[in-house]
């Protein structure tokens, strides 16, 4: 599996992932958010935004799925952390790569970005570990 | 007031208990984290099926990492309540609320989180109760940002289940701005 294979350098896949309104929105609500620029472009503008955009929460689901996508079910995130560039908006495709920036006998650190046409979204380094399934 | 008396008051919020534990309406459950894996259309099978998380050592389903903040969210009838007293101006009785209604007085009345950093010590699952303790770590000195002038507020969260063991601690960021600063800002 991926995780065993890899090496510091090793690129994950891309991933393409086009946002519309509906998806920022439910992301928003299945995370319990229900602060007005996450659904409400009239309150966003007010607050100086051109539109809703993406919330934090969602944006970090978003690297897990894009992770775990490459790492597998027999893994387990047990770190990330992450820093927003700009506003990820309807209409917006995020890109998401990655690269492996270390590897240890247990876990494997990675550089994640996911980027729209106005530049970089999000930046995270995520420690992923095999799972004791994988080991047995 | 001054920026820097403010940045005086504001400097006695840091190191305190932001406000009372916050305590799960309810139980990790397998509909929230469905609804949660089908926003992002993640298929990791491990968070929906429990013979393919028990597949990987796992004992049940397990929540995605990124999901712990879900489950001591106040939910919506509190969010009316807060948005309510907010333009009310009132204040309520513990610190997060006093540091936000001061900002909001002096015209910080925008927010947007710019960083997360969670570690996972263990995986929830379906059953787990959780519990949240926030505390103000740190508050920024007034900078001028792309969005507008503002400070940074860093809380430090931590997880707990209802043994007391540590799920998850987390650092969270955000900016508290003034929306109608950016044009200045420039």
């Amino acid at each position: 599996m991926n995780l065993d294979d890899c090496a510091v350098g090793t690129a994950l896949p891309t991933l393409d992932l086009p946002l519309n309104r509906t998806t920022i929105v439910a992301a928003a609500i299945a995370s319990q958010d229900f602060e007005d620029v996450h659904h409400d472009p009239g309150k966003a503008q007010r607050r100086g935004t051109p539109d809703i955009f993406l919330s934090i929460n969602s944006t970090n689901g978003f690297v897990d799925r894009y992770v775990t996508d490459w790492s597998g079910p027999n893994s387990r995130i047990t770190r990330v952390s992450l820093r927003l560039g700009v506003p990820a908006f309807p209409g917006d495709t995020l890109r998401f790569s990655g690269e492996v920036t270390g590897t240890g006998t247990e876990t494997v650190t990675l550089r994640v970005t996911g980027g729209n046409e106005r530049g970089v979204h999000v930046t995270a380094d995520v420690t992923v570990a095999r799972t004791e399934g994988d080991r047995a | 007031m001054p920026v820097q008396s403010l940045e005086a008051e504001l400097g006695r919020f840091v190191g305190s208990v932001a406000e009372p534990p916050r305590v799960a309406r309810y139980a990790v459950n397998e509909a929230m984290i469905r609804n949660w894996v089908e926003a992002h259309d993640d298929h990791n099978p491990v968070y929906v099926d429990r013979e393919a998380a028990r597949a990987t050592g796992r004992p049940d389903v397990v929540c995605p990492p990124a999901m712990v903040s879900t489950w001591v969210m106040a939910g919506y009838r509190r969010h009316r309540e807060v948005q309510r007293l907010r333009a009310e101006g009132a204040v309520e009785d513990f610190a997060y609320s006093r540091l936000m209604n001061m900002l909001d007085e002096a015209g910080y009345t925008s927010v947007v989180a710019t960083n997360v950093e969670q570690e996972y010590l263990r995986e929830l699952h379906p059953g787990d109760h959780v519990t949240a303790r926030f505390t103000i770590e740190a508050i920024s000195p007034f900078k001028r940002t792309a969005l507008g002038e503002g400070c940074f507020v860093t809380l430090l969260k931590e997880y707990l289940n209802s043994d007391g063991d540590l799920l998850v601690k987390e650092r969270f960021r955000l900016l508290r701005f003034a929306p109608d600063s950016r044009e200045e800002a420039v």
